[in-house]
């Protein structure tokens, strides 16, 4: 057992330089910041007009001066853009994770070498999370510069803990994404797949708002955005992080079963 | 070493291996020979852990399959039939990933790496990446993660398929080098492979054990017989009855062989036990009038041995090109033996031994031509191809 679990960091490894040396990683990465970058901008440029409408209606109208968070609008706003922009890119980071090894016949080494199935779920998730890290980065660094020079600073803890709440849903979206992969030995079947699922997830928000039955409740706690929601305002609300938690603990877990199991049905 | 008792597995309710019992003893390599679809690979997998058995157990070096799979992992270098490679990374990469999966020490890898490129003679490929590597060498490189871990047992799922003659040799030499050291089990269905690189050979059709012994006393056991490879012109009837008359005669079938002239037949004509009629039996074609254009003795060989323990049920029902199905067994042997013969105007008997002449024609150097001549085999699928894939 103890080897079984030391062995998952040369799997981690593997996977993670196996990102570098993907073309496709690259391109991935610099879509998400030519995206995240524009839309940084676009949304900084509306909350600023906002603000100066504001202003001036205050001055036509006269009245008592209302109070805007500016940088806190900002940082709801954008990460709510980086959200959906990982909904499109988290399937393709998670698609080749074990649909390539299947392909390739690498499998068989893993499941015949001293490692447990789930030390190479582990491995391999969080070499992907490594990745998305890196790609986020970048654009918390000028993230940072910007709400530094807000007046008043924002609070360090609401910026770190929305962030958290993105790398969470990251892992989450990836986590489900590893299971998908590991359903087939397709790359596209598995992204498009996993692109539903995450999907889903995401509009049984919308579905459920207004829902009142127990049912509708239920649906609406499997909600991925709910939960991260409430991370961006700064919450550590510990339901949500436990339900994001469950997410990556459920795709390890469904991928250690499915390579298991399928490992059993192949002729 | 390896231990396999009573094993059986069920797909659904396709049984792939019934009953099977074997040992493999230290240092010894084992060649596992059967038709395709034999269950050659399921055992394999069944004893790297891979799958499970539904019944019965395996032990290697001494732990159980099932209940110390860790341990059992930890002892085994497996080259599953595709080489389980990743393209993008070096050869030393890869096989530093593969020692440190297999739990090998941090200060022992280098030294484990270094002695599996050599063994390998991968050296200069180091620092090449994978995916740039001939056919050939990626084999190579899958033995290497095999043996990097320096396992107690080796199994090796058919490592010479899709490599060119020299390859082939180089991979079997290398086979043999590691025995001794190591346990190897080692599955083809290439059967001169057997012979030269086996002590022992387990036979396996369809699933349930045909033979286990070394190749030496299964050919002595099984090569009672002395049959004749004839080319004729004639009839077939009138040939067969002027054979009919010879003493020790037990029977005859046409064969077919590409290239051959408008009205010729090709005969194969086994004899009893001891008696050894050539002279009789070209005297009596002779005399008949027909034409005798070509005669060959042959022993029988691997395949005939082979062919003879897995047809035994399967003749029958296996789609050879034969007029007559009751020897077709035979049939496919001297389609394969009559391939070989590459001297059609020696009508005089020529005694010779079908296994050298594989051996020759699988060396380059040795019998260029020999290996051209030994593609033709038979057309059924489960019948072996003596280095068929070896040729370019």
């Amino acid at each position: 057992m103890n080897i079984a679990v030391g062995n998952w960091f040369a799997i981690y490894k593997r996977e993670l330089q196996s990102y570098f040396k993907s073309p496709l990683a690259y391109i991935i990465a610099g879509v998400f910041w030519l995206m995240a970058g524009i839309f940084f901008l676009v949304s900084m440029g509306s909350i600023l007009d906002q603000v100066a409408f504001l202003d001036s209606q205050q001055q036509q109208f006269g009245g008592p001066a209302q109070p805007v968070d500016v940088p806190y609008l900002l940082l709801q706003g954008f990460l709510g853009v980086l959200a959906s922009l990982m909904l499109v890119i988290m399937p393709m980071l998670s698609m080749g994770l074990y649909a390539e090894e299947r392909k390739r016949g690498t499998l068989e080494l893993l499941a015949t070498s001293p490692i447990t199935n789930w030390a190479v779920a582990l491995g391999k998730l969080l070499a992907a999370v490594t990745f998305f890290l890196g790609m986020l980065l970048p654009i918390m660094v000028y993230e940072a510069v910007i709400f530094a020079s807000a007046s008043p600073a924002m609070p360090i803890s609401v910026f770190f803990i929305s962030h958290l709440g993105l790398i969470l849903l990251a892992a989450a979206v990836l986590s489900l994404g590893m299971f998908i992969s590991s359903l087939t030995n397709s790359t596209i079947l598995a992204a498009i797949l996993t692109f539903g699922l995450a999907l889903m997830l995401w509009v049984v928000e919308a579905a459920t708002a207004n829902a009142s039955g127990p049912i509708g409740q239920v649906l609406g706690h499997l909600s991925l955005l709910r939960h991260f929601n409430t991370l961006t305002q700064g919450i550590v609300d510990t339901g949500s992080l436990a339900m994001l938690a469950t997410y990556i603990f459920l795709g390890i877990f469904l991928t250690a079963q499915a390579v298991e199991t399928f490992r059993f049905q192949r002729s | 070493m390896i231990e396999v008792e009573q094993l059986s597995k069920t797909y659904g309710s396709y049984q792939a291996v019934t009953d099977l019992s074997f040992e493999v003893e230290s240092g010894e390599i084992l060649g596992f020979l059967g038709p395709n679809g034999a269950g050659k690979t399921t055992t394999m997998r069944i004893l790297t852990g891979y799958l499970p058995a539904t019944t019965g157990t395996a032990r290697v070096a001494g732990f159980d399959v099932h209940d110390n799979a860790m341990a059992v992992r930890k002892s085994i270098g497996y080259l599953p039939e595709t080489p389980p490679l990743y393209p993008e990374m070096s050869v030393e990469g890869y096989l530093n990933f593969v020692a440190q999966l297999k739990g090998v020490a941090a200060g022992d890898r280098p030294k484990r790496i270094d002695s599996a490129l050599k063994r390998c003679s991968l050296e200069d490929r180091r620092k090449s990446l994978i995916t740039t590597l001939s056919k050939g060498y990626r084999q190579r490189v899958g033995i290497a993660q095999a043996i990097v871990h320096d396992p107690p047992v080796i199994v090796l799922d058919e490592p010479t398929v899709g490599l060119d003659p020299r390859q082939i040799i180089e991979v079997r030499e290398l086979i043999k080098s590691l025995a001794g050291q190591h346990t190897i089990i080692l599955s083809t269905h290439i059967l001169p492979e057997v012979s030269m690189t086996c002590d022992r050979v387990t036979i396996i059709n369809k699933g349930k054990l045909v033979t286990t012994n070394s190749p030496d006393s299964l050919m002595d056991e099984l090569s009672g017989g002395i049959s004749y490879v004839m080319e004729v012109a004639g009839q077939f009837d009138q040939a067969k009855e002027a054979l009919q008359a010879v003493k020790g005669f037990q029977s005859v079938s046409e064969t077919h062989k590409p290239g051959l002239p408008e009205g010729h037949l090709n005969l194969t004509i086994v004899t009893e036990g001891e008696a050894d009629p050539g002279r009789e039996l070209s005297a009596a074609l002779i005399q008949q009038g027909l034409g005798l254009f070509e005669m060959k003795r042959t022993r029988a060989s691997m395949e005939d041995v082979f062919l003879k323990l897995t047809m035994q049920d399967a003749g029958k029902e296996s789609g050879q090109d034969a007029s007559e199905p009751e020897s077709s067994a035979e049939d496919a042997v001297t389609g394969v033996a009559g391939a070989e013969v590459a001297a059609p105007e020696n009508a005089g008997a020529e005694v010779t031994d079908p296994l050298a002449e594989k051996a020759d024609a699988a060396s380059p150097t040795e019998g260029a031509d020999a290996t051209t001549n030994a593609e033709a085999t038979p057309s059924d699928d489960s019948a072996p191809s003596p280095i068929s894939e070896g040729a370019e």
